[in-house]
């Protein structure tokens, strides 16, 4: 097994609601000092803790708002937690938007250059996948793949955006409802890529409320509710724990 | 006090500031061994990702000019015309005031003019686009874990490629002048790189600065465009220096002026062709000094709204 790839410890992060409103001068004037300084924090997450091996299947699980995405952002990098640690040993390929971060102004073919350079993939390499990539994104995607990304549907970004990710090489793979959107045939493809990443040994954390997904994919579970880790143990225990509070 | 150094006082004036340092809690006490070494961390994390700096460079620069018929030209023709209407005012109207101050620039006011307004250009518009570097990539930033430090130091970057672009207009001009004997071209030239040393340091203190404080006060970018034009006349980038310090301003105001380090910057750019301006030492020890606290100061901000910023944006 050895070192643990990702490894959270009492991982906990806070967020002010109303933030602006608080920082607005009239604010500032009328009610100094006179609310509560603490209105408003909650924390999405809190007293975290679990480390997840080299090769494991993670599915994260709980309604909405109980901060499933906050954790995959903590664990990509692009949050930083106010409390406690979280460490990651090689490199994240997050999906965590649909879009995978591409920009609107931007045409396909360049926004595949972009992102997945800035993921570090070589020019040269990029330029000889670049027709695998656009295909495995569909015809639809094809036909439009110099056109800025802004006419691009939903449906068609995810497409793009997961045939690059795909490509690339990271040991972690991160994916936050990627197959909620985009048809069956669409479907099939991610499938058949997971299945192939996941075989590869690479480690996969997933979000969703597909049930069909979580099992097929993954063999752990972790449930979260209200902000905390309920349940740390297999994707069945996980998902019993949260149809229990769903459906009682 | 320039807008560069002064927000900070300024907020803390306001009473913002505190403010916005109590919404940032207890990080630093949790986490004091990973992000203590503020500086040199940054420092290394942009230098490791400078392909990526470099691919978010070109980027702006397509999106910037790819519906512009003209493309990049106008970041030629922008401060051209510029020069233009700023010559027809102080080198025609007011000819004879504008000669008495010029000294050795009085025969060749054009390059004068167009020295500083390039230079004028990279530094106003890496402001305003600075200002909205995290805001207005708020996507790229949310999905990828790339040092956040990158967007602002890019728009300054971005721009310095546009300066570069027209320094071959200024050197032909400076050429026809030297052939013309009103210019003598020599050890000077060497001011060039030391100018644009110093304004990078200072851009980039103000870029992150200017970028982290925008996302949790949007304020900033209305703010910055009533700055920019302040600025833009409280430096001798149109008129010498020498016409503020043979002014019958109180000393107290005249100190003010030169606390700017865009002061000594905009002298060092005068002084490329006309070796008189170069700055003494006092101002250029103030003028190093303010951009190298500057860069501190905005770093230092920036990594202590970090967490804050990735949660708002």
């Amino acid at each position: 097994m050895g070192e643990p790839m990702i490894e959270a410890e009492n991982l906990g992060i806070q967020f002010v609601r109303n933030r602006r409103r608080n920082l607005r001068l009239r604010e500032m004037i009328i009610h100094r000092g006179g609310r509560q300084p603490d209105a408003g924090v909650f924390w999405p997450l809190r007293n975290v803790s679990f480390t997840v091996a080299p090769g494991d299947t993670v599915g994260v699980i709980g309604r909405n708002g109980t901060g499933k995405s906050t954790l995959l952002r903590l664990i990509a990098g692009v949050l930083i937690p106010d409390e406690g640690r979280i460490r990651v040993r090689g490199a994240v390929a997050p999906l965590l938007e649909l879009s995978a971060g591409f920009s609107n102004d931007l045409t396909g073919r360049e926004n595949v250059h972009l992102v997945g350079s800035l993921h570090g993939l070589s020019p040269g390499f990029l330029r000889r996948r670049f027709d695998e990539i656009v295909a495995f994104a569909g015809e639809q995607v094809a036909n439009a793949i110099d056109t800025p990304v802004r006419h691009y549907s939903s449906g068609m970004k995810v497409r793009l955006g997961f045939a690059v990710i795909a490509q690339l090489p990271h040991p972690i793979l991160l994916m936050d409802e990627v197959t909620a959107v985009g048809d069956a045939d669409f479907r099939k493809k991610c499938y058949d890529t997971i299945d192939r990443l996941i075989a590869e040994g690479r480690t996969v954390m997933l979000v969703s409320h597909n049930e069909n997904d979580l099992t097929r994919f993954c063999s752990r579970g972790l449930y979260f509710d209200g902000g905390r880790l309920r349940v740390d143990g297999t994707i069945r225990e996980a998902l019993d724990a949260y149809h229990n509070v769903v459906r009682p | 006090m320039a807008g560069s150094v002064g927000i900070l006082p300024m907020l803390v004036a306001f009473g913002s500031f505190p403010r916005l340092v109590a919404y940032v809690p207890l990080r630093l006490r949790v986490l004091p061994d990973e992000r203590e070494a503020t500086v040199t961390s940054g420092v290394v994390a942009v230098w490791s990702h400078r392909t990526t700096l470099r691919l978010l460079v070109r980027r702006d620069l397509t999106v910037k000019y790819q519906q512009s018929v003209l493309g990049y030209l106008w970041s030629l023709i922008e401060p051209l015309g510029l020069g233009a209407i700023y010559f027809f005012v102080f080198g025609l109207l007011y000819r004879s005031a504008t000669h008495r101050h010029l000294g050795e620039a009085a025969e060749s006011y054009p390059l004068f003019l167009i020295t500083g307004i390039f230079a004028w250009m990279w530094t106003s518009s890496a402001i305003s686009e600075a200002t909205n570097a995290l805001t207005g990539q708020a996507r790229l930033i949310t999905t990828m874990n790339l040092p956040r430090e990158l967007f602002p130091i890019g728009r300054v970057a971005g721009r310095f490629a546009e300066y570069v672009a027209g320094l071959p207009i200024l050197a032909a001009v400076a050429a026809v002048y030297a052939a013309l004997g009103r210019i003598d071209l020599g050890p000077s030239l060497l001011a060039l790189p030391l100018a644009v040393l110093v304004q990078t340091i200072l851009l980039v203190g103000i870029a992150l600065l200017l970028s982290s404080l925008n996302v949790l006060m949007r304020d900033i970018e209305r703010l910055m465009r009533l700055v920019t034009r302040v600025l833009f006349y409280a430096t001798p980038i149109i008129y010498p220096l020498a016409l503020v310090r043979d002014s019958g301003l109180p000393g107290w105001v005249k100190i003010a002026y030169e606390v700017n380090p865009l002061v000594g910057i905009f002298q060092l750019h005068h002084s490329i062709w006309y070796p008189a301006e170069f700055p003494d030492a006092r101002l250029l020890c103030l003028s190093v000094g303010g951009s190298l606290v500057t860069l501190l100061v905005g770093a230092a901000v920036f990594r202590r709204l970090e967490p804050a910023v990735l949660k708002e944006l």
